[in-house]
Parts: C-alpha cells; structure tokens; sequence
C-alpha cells in the first residue's frame, strides 16, 4: 500500500501533522497502536511554561533562554510563533475553541486546586490571568455524587488560599445514583456519556440553580461534551450563574474530544487513520526508509515518499527502558540517553528528572540519527524528540504541535 | 534478574496494564448498562484478585460483548477481553440454558430450518410466536429472525458451480459460514462470480463446521473446540493442495485466527497465515498486479462502511476499504469507530434486548445522518441489526464488487492464464 506520507503515532503529533499534509492534498495514513496520551488531556495546552525555575509570561520571548538541542531552538522563535497561530487555527478547524496566544501565557487550574501557565484552553474551561488570583470572590465547586478520582478537598483547599470563599455542594440525581450500581466506573468519561442526554443536562442544570447559593460563579469538573461542546453550551445557559469547567484527572472528557474532533477531521480531508495496529518493523536503504510493516497488515508493506515518526516517549512505547540501555524500538533511533542507568533519574519524583528529556536525536529539520547519520526521508516529531522537558518545562503538548507543523511544511 | 525483566511475559499482557483506564472510554457496555463493571476492573484489574482467590470472579463479566474495542483501545497491547473470556471459562458457575444451546447450535438448527424455510421463515415472523420465544425461551420478542434460505449454499453450489471451477489455473477455498449456507447464499455466489472474474475456482472445504463464536460466547466450549478441529483438518487439506482458504465473515476469520489459539488451544499452525478475509486477498492481488479490475462504467453508488468489532481488532477494515475505493463510481464514508450492539447472540437475549439497542443508538444516528444508499460491512450479524434498527440495507463488500465489477471486461483482463488453462 502506497502513500505520500505514511505517520507512525496516531496521537496529537502524529494527528496534527496528517492534517496539515492531508490538507494540502497529500495521501497520508496514520498508524496508531492504540489510543493515545491526548486521553490525559485536561483542556489545556502549554507551549513553554516554565524555564529555569520561573514561571514564563511570553513563551516566544523564552525561547532565546533554551538551549540549543531544546526543538523549539531548531526551529526558532520567529517560526514558533507563526506555527503556533497555525496551531490555534487547527484546532478551531476541527472544532475545538481555544483562549490564549503564544506571547503571554494565562494559568490553568489543576485538579489539585493549584495553577499552571498555560498557552491555548478550551474555551469554557477555568482559568486565571495570574498564577495566585482567581477571577472570582466566592465560588460554588460542584461535587458529583460517587464520582471517583475527583480530589475535591485538595481542589477547595488549593482555590482558598488563593483568597476565594468556597462552598462545595453534593448534587445527587436519579441519573448518577444508577451509574452508581457500577461504583468503579464513575469516571469522567463514563458520566460524560450519562450527560450527552438533554434530559440529564436539564437535571443538572437545575440542581445547581438549587444548591449554589450566593456564590459568584459555579466550577464544575469537566464530564460534559465528550463528542462536542453543545451540551457544555446547554448547562451554561440553563445555570443562572456563570459557570467554567475545572480540569479532572484521566481519562480526561476534554482530551478525548480533541482527540476525536482531530481523527474525524484528518479522515473528513481522506486520510487514513489505523487503529490498534503497530509499525513492528522498518526497512531502510543506506539513508532512506524503505518500508514498514505492521503487526496486523502482515505480508502487506506500507511504503511511502515520507516517513514520520510520532510515536511518543516512554508511555507509547516510542522510547523503551530496560536495564541496560534507553532505546528507540522500531529503528533503532540514536538517543540522548547515557548508558550509567545511575543517571536517568534523580531523587524527588515529582522534581527533575534526567528521563523525562531522553528521545532520539535529530538534525535541525528533524531528520532523525541512527549510527549517527541522517535517515533523509524520515522524521521525528512530538514526544519522541530528546532535549525537553514536558513535566518541568510545561513544553509537551507545544512541542508536539509545533514540530509536527514545521516538518509539515518541509514535506514538498 | 536482568533476563527475568526482559523474558518475562504474563498470560495475555497482563502486566504491562499502566492502569490509564483509557479502555474504559471506549466499552460500549459499561457506557449504557451500570451492572457490567467494564473493561479495565473485568479485566486486569480484577484478575488480580482472581489469580489470589477465585471466590474474586463476578459473574457481571458475562455481560462482556467479548467487541475487543478495549485491546484496540489499549496503548499498552494489554488483551483485556482475552482476560475476560478466560476468567468466565475458568470460573463461570452458570449453565447454558436450552436457550443458548440453541442460538449458538447454528448448524443443527440452520439444517433443520433450511428444510422448512418457508414455514420457519413464515412462523417465526407471526407475534404469537414471537411472543412464546420472548416467555418461554427469553429470545426478544422485538428480534426479527434473519430468514432462512430454501436452498442452502452448498447445495446451489454443487448443482450450479462446482463443475467448472477446475477451469481455472488458480483455486482458493471457500469457508462459507452458516450464514451464507442457510440464510444469505447470495453472497456466496457473489464471491464465487467476483474470484471466477479475476480467474480463481472456488472449491468448498471437504468437511466445514461452524468457526464455533456462538459457542463460545454461549458456554459451549468443549463443542467449539471438536468442531474447530474439524474446521483446522479440513483446511489443512484444502492449503496442501495449494488452495489458501477464503471468508466473506470478519468474525469467522477473526475466531479462527486468533480466538482458536488463543482461548481454545487450538493449534492453527499452517492455517492460520492461509486463512483470510476475501477482500484482504483480493486487494493484495490487485496491489501486487497479479490481477485487474474492470468497472462498470454507469455504477453509482454512497456508502457508508461500518468496521465490525471483530475486523477492527483484525486491523483489516483498510483492505476492505481501500478495495471498495477502487470502485470510481462509489463515494465512501467511514462511519465512526462504535458497536452495533448485536454481538451475535447477545442481542437476541431478552435480558440484553435494551442494552444492545441502546449500544447501537449511535451508530444508527449516524448511519441515518449520513444517507447512504447501502451500508456496507464485512459482518453478518452487524447487517441483521444494522438493518432492523435502520432504514438502510447492508451489503458485504464483496457482493458491492460483484455489483460494480464488468464481468466480462474483468474476465478478459485476468483471462491469460484461464486460456493457458483451457487449452
């Protein structure tokens, strides 16, 4: 089976840059071993967060502080910002409104009650202007009744100490207490699917209106919109008072949305996206790749002008560890990694951690190395590149972005 | 302790389960019925205290479609539903019910019905029937029974066909499936009219049993294994003589390709990598130029394709697709990634009738949004619910082929060597 450009990685790297190829005609297919990390997604995405200790305001600005292997230094500031605006329009394309822009970040609100740089939200979505203020005086946080993994007194905590009055009502309905027979499975996700009925819409809408007092705005965690915003626009206007979203932990019904609204759109433009089957081998000439097979198309290769690889760090299976060696399983990829496994890590988990900036190395162009040279008709982008830092560096979901974007637009 | 790291590799994936619950968002059951637990607490989660104590297993895990949307799902190949299936053989305490037996005994009962179809097919169609199904035997009274056929495949097969299949130079098998034997033969002649086109003959299997699905999902597993059996030595046969061995059934293929080995220890050595999807072979053959296709030009027509659970977890829904998109008169759209919620026999259960329904109740809308002329898909159970819960008719892609192809043109086209043959 023969393509222009056959990606590896069906995730928000690998989605983005099919669009933007698919877009100008190209024939493109997706390989995608399984869902994707987007499912994490909370609704926010970050460009550059954090740089040497100290939150960024104009991540454009920052760019200069990186160093030379981050991929946002192969690409440069100027070229950052272009294909950041291109990124925000993307998402308006398939669908996905977005505040912010790529000269001053806003803060997100995390599930913990503590705030984030951000660079795009979903529209809707809590979100601050100042990392320890909040827009509000007094807020109603709505609790679900049996929702699990929803950490609400740490949420309330963090909000007070910025200042704000809390109130945090229990909302019960017949609804809720009948998903409730399968108590392990009230995720957000799962009720977002309860809430795709305007009936369970309306019921909620009204149960707020009676539990949320004097309050000046009403936080509720993400679990309505799963396929598109119109029940999330429904609750706003059926609540009398102002009402956002607040991030929950995985599976996040905002990521899965994206995730969607990305896959339909790169499919609405024809490409192919193959799902849960993996690229388990790759064949390539001196320079070039020469083909790829997977483990479901068997004796059929994939083959195109363009290779790229979007398989994602340790979490996908783009990076591997094992006792010896970090490696990259499908070529065989050069990476950044020593091989003293004594240094991959550090201690504090949550701190930084040596891992979190291992991938595969690549040229300026993001030509991926193997034994040091250039594999000329291949590419690296997303969460795979070595030389940032997505947990400390708030660069993760930009990275993915921006470098699918920029090779994009190297791919005649 | 390096190697044990390395080598160490638990009964279907189990371990590499990272708990991201990312195959929760995507179980069709657990989204409208809160009695199944879903996949990740049915699955891995639970075998972990059934591998402690099997006093553990749920007996809710019976209300598993067995769909695999989970292991698509899953970033980390863990086989959530092959857990499933194996902790309901191991543990289980229920019965098959007379009931079951019957839904899952598709050769005894299609062989009787065939017999008697006009009656069958009148009889089970009348509401007070309906009605004694849905009290006495717990079929849903609203189910309308796929029809069974006068004349079963194989024997339109042995009277019209099968004297000039040995004209061709190149020959293929043909794994019917009950369903084209005793209730859909027209697709069986469709593909013995597309693989005569493109100059193979099509032979029957010395001795074909059900793949045994319903079975499995019904209990029966000691059943399913004799008669998989059978279905293996048959092939075997059959892939001696140089006949690879075709299906026009995703979920016939995909049972015994991968459930044959990997829930009823069924050794499909040598079988396995020779059995396939007609479509999956057909595309490969144009793809490698072995042979043409030849359209008829005034062919028009919209589809909608529907991938089938079990050809999503086969991961062949693109040479399906990618073989009807050769039709230039057929506009394709692929409908989303969602069950139809019949499963085979689940959802000819009174007890499941809702669930399966309100399973399916998106794919329906977007079925009826999309305005097809035909839906198409590669199984035949998604078509019995696809066309009593909508207003449009489904068609294999195979039969779609027999339609769109210019018989005559396409025979020439792959005639060089049906000449060499005939002289």
């Amino acid at each position: 089976m023969k393509f222009d450009t056959l990606i590896v990685g069906g995730g928000l790297s690998g989605l983005t840059c099919g669009i933007a190829l698919a877009k100008r005609g190209k024939r493109v297919a997706i390989v995608a071993g399984g869902q994707n990390t987007l499912h994490f997604y909370g609704g926010s995405m970050e460009l550059l967060g954090n740089v040497n200790g100290k939150d960024v305001d104009n991540p454009i600005e920052a760019i200069a502080q990186l160093n030379e292997n981050h991929p946002y230094s192969k690409i440069g500031a100027d070229s950052v910002a272009e294909l950041a605006k291109k990124a925000k329009a993307l998402l308006a394309d398939v669908g996905i409104q977005t505040i912010g822009d790529a000269t001053h970040n806003h803060y997100r609100i995390t599930p913990m009650g503590t705030t984030k740089p951000a660079w795009l939200t979903i529209d809707g979505m809590a979100t601050s202007d100042k990392a320890d203020q909040l827009p509000w005086n007094k807020v109603s946080l709505v609790y679900l009744e049996g929702f699990i993994d929803y950490p609400i007194d740490f949420a309330a905590n963090g909000i007070r100490q910025m200042g704000v009055q809390v109130e945090t009502p229990t909302i019960s309905l017949d609804c809720l207490k009948r998903a409730r027979r399968s108590a392990t499975e009230m995720r957000p996700t799962n009720l977002a699917k309860i809430f795709a009925s305007t009936s369970a819409v309306a019921q909620l809408a009204q149960a707020i209106n009676n539990s949320c007092g004097d309050a000046d705005a009403v936080l509720i965690p993400a679990v309505l919109g799963i396929d598109n915003d119109d029940v999330c626009n429904m609750l706003k206007a059926q609540v009398n008072k102002p009402l956002f979203f607040l991030a929950t932990l995985p599976p996040a019904v905002t990521g899965v949305r994206i995730n969607a609204a990305l896959r339909h759109y790169f499919q609405m433009l024809g490409g192919r996206y193959i799902l849960g089957d993996t690229a388990c081998k790759v064949v390539t000439n001196g320079d070039t790749v020469t083909e790829i097979r997977t483990t479901k198309l068997l004796d059929m290769p994939l083959q195109a002008d363009n290779y790229v690889i979007a398989t994602g760090s340790f979490m996908s299976r783009g990076l591997v560890a094992d006792f010896e060696h970090v490696y990259e399983p499908l070529i065989g990829l050069d990476t950044n990694a020593p091989d003293d496994h004594e240094k991959w890590s550090q201690y504090g988990m949550m701190g930084d951690q040596p891992y979190m900036s291992y991938g595969v190395m690549t040229d300026g162009n993001f030509h991926p190395l193997k034994d040091g040279k250039t594999l000329t008709n291949a590419f690296a982008i997303g969460q795979i590149l070595g030389g940032h830092n997505p947990v400390v560096m708030g660069d993760g979901t930009g990275v993915s972005m921006i470098t699918a974007l920029a090779v994009a637009n190297q791919i005649k | 302790m390096a190697t044990t790291q390395l080598t160490s590799i638990s009964d279907h994936n189990f371990e590499q389960c990272l708990k991201c619950s990312i195959c929760t968002v995507y179980c069709p059951v657990a989204a409208v019925n809160p009695a199944y637990p879903g996949p990740k607490q049915a699955g891995p989660d639970g075998e972990r205290y059934r591998l402690k104590d099997p006093k553990f297993f749920d007996e809710a895990l019976k209300l598993c479609l067995n769909c695999k949307r989970c292991e698509v799902a899953c970033p980390s190949d863990v086989r959530i539903g092959d857990l499933i299936q194996q902790a309901r053989m191991k543990h289980k305490s229920y019965r098959p019910k007379m009931r079951d037996m019957m839904l899952a005994s598709t050769d005894l009962v299609g062989t009787m019905a065939t017999m008697v179809a006009p009656i069958t097919n009148f009889t089970l169609g009348l509401k007070p029937v309906k009605a004694v199904m849905h009290g006495v035997m717990a079929i849903d009274k609203h189910r309308t029974f796929p029809a069974y056929s006068q004349q079963k495949f194989e024997a339109w097969f042995n009277k019209n066909a099968r004297d000039y299949q040995n004209t061709f130079a190149k020959h293929v098998s043909y794994f019917h499936g009950c369903y084209v034997n005793y209730n859909f033969p027209q697709l069986g002649k469709d593909f013995v009219t597309v693989m005569n086109a493109v100059g193979y003959g099509v032979h029957l299997l010395e001795k074909e049993k059900c793949c045994g699905v319903a079975m499995i999902a019904n209990g029966m597993y000691n059943q399913a294994r004799k008669q998989g059996e059978v279905n293996m030595a048959s092939m075997r046969k059959s892939i001696d003589q140089q006949r690879p061995v075709l299906t026009t059934s995703s979920t016939c293929t995909f049972t015994m390709r991968d459930e044959y080995p990997e829930l009823l220890g069924i050794n499909n050595d040598g079988v396995r990598d020779n059995l396939s999807l007609a479509t999956r072979f057909l595309f490969q053959l144009v793809d490698e130029g072995k042979i043409k296709l030849a359209f008829r030009p005034e062919f028009k027509m919209r589809i909608a394709y529907h991938t089938a659970c079990h050809m999503q977890r086969m991961g062949w829904a693109i040479y399906s697709t990618e073989l009807l998109r050769m039709i230039p008169g057929l506009e394709l759209i692929e409908l989303d990634q969602n069950c139809c919620g019949i499963s085979g026999t689940y959802g000819f259960k009174k007890e499941n009738y809702e669930t399966s329904q309100a399973i399916g109740e998106t794919l329906f809308a977007d079925i009826e949004a999309a305005k097809p002329d035909y839906v198409s898909t590669d199984c035949e159970t998604c078509k019995w619910q696809i066309e009593m819960s909508t207003s449009v008719k489904v068609l294999n892609p195979i039969s779609i082929l027999a339609q769109a192809l210019d018989i005559d043109a396409t025979r020439r086209l792959n005639s060089s060597e049906w000449h060499r043959m005939d002289a």
